[in-house]
């Protein structure tokens, strides 16, 4: 069920604009990129193995 | 009106947003020009169908985190890219709904309300007012949608059907019948 609201005061542009940026989106999707990689896991252990493998 | 943020208003030329979708697609830090354009416009969709402003401001975000990540599937095939930005929002919209994060509101301005009911009554009471919010939620959620859009947000029939995912023809046919059940509902309640 949903609610109905009449005439409800919207925030203004200058509001929103204060309240959201694109930097925060640009961090919180650099962010997803990095939980959703699937090397994340395995980037430094492979990495050490290659190294020993080479000492 | 409060709400100006009609896609077709928008006087950027598709060539110069191409440019900028096709710049974001190689490096995500140029999506900000698009950032820009369309934040306010998605902000408020979101705001008027949920009930409190900070999560209207959270799914404004994972509307524009989720077009990040899926960028690189847009192509410009005659769906404009705020249609396509609009299309992420109502369906994050309804997960929030779906996982019970937020509450689905209907934001209405007296004025549109008035407008609605001076078109099938001679005489607007309080009385009519009150029939047709009680109306309206007997309507189903596409065709409250359909309404909503329509009227209360006063978009047109092609951005409508960019939305939904509909055509024009079939946006305009679909918003007519939603309009008669409306009707109907609004003179059963008599």
């Amino acid at each position: 069920m949903f609610k109905i609201l009449l005439d409800r005061k919207e925030p203004s542009m200058e509001a929103v604009r204060k309240h959201q940026n694109f930097q925060e989106i640009l961090a919180a999707y650099n962010y997803q990129q990095k939980v959703n990689n699937p090397w994340r896991y395995w980037y430094y252990p492979v990495l050490t193995v290659c190294l020993l493998l080479l000492v | 009106m409060p709400l100006q943020f009609s896609l077709q208003q928008q006087s950027f030329l598709p060539s110069e947003e191409r440019t900028q979708i096709e710049r974001a697609q190689q490096d995500p830090r140029y999506f900000a020009p698009l950032y820009e354009r369309y934040h306010d416009a998605i902000f408020r969709y979101v705001y008027r169908r949920v009930d409190e402003e900070e999560q209207a401001y959270d799914i404004t975000s994972s509307v524009f985190v989720k077009a990040l990540q899926s960028l690189h599937k847009y192509e410009y095939r005659g769906l404009p890219f705020g249609a396509w930005l609009f299309r992420i929002a109502k369906s994050e919209l309804y997960q929030s709904f779906r996982d019970q994060k937020a509450q689905r509101t209907v934001s209405i301005d007296k004025v549109v309300l008035k407008q609605v009911i001076d078109e099938w009554t001679e005489d607007y009471t309080e009385e009519d007012k009150a029939r047709l919010l009680v109306a309206l939620k007997d309507l189903k959620e596409q065709q409250l949608q359909l309404i909503e859009m329509r009227f209360f947000e006063k978009r047109s029939f092609k951005e409508i059907g960019d939305i939904c995912g509909l055509s024009e023809n079939n946006a305009k046919v679909k918003t007519f019948r939603a309009v008669l059940k409306l009707k109907e509902f609004f003179h059963q309640k008599e």
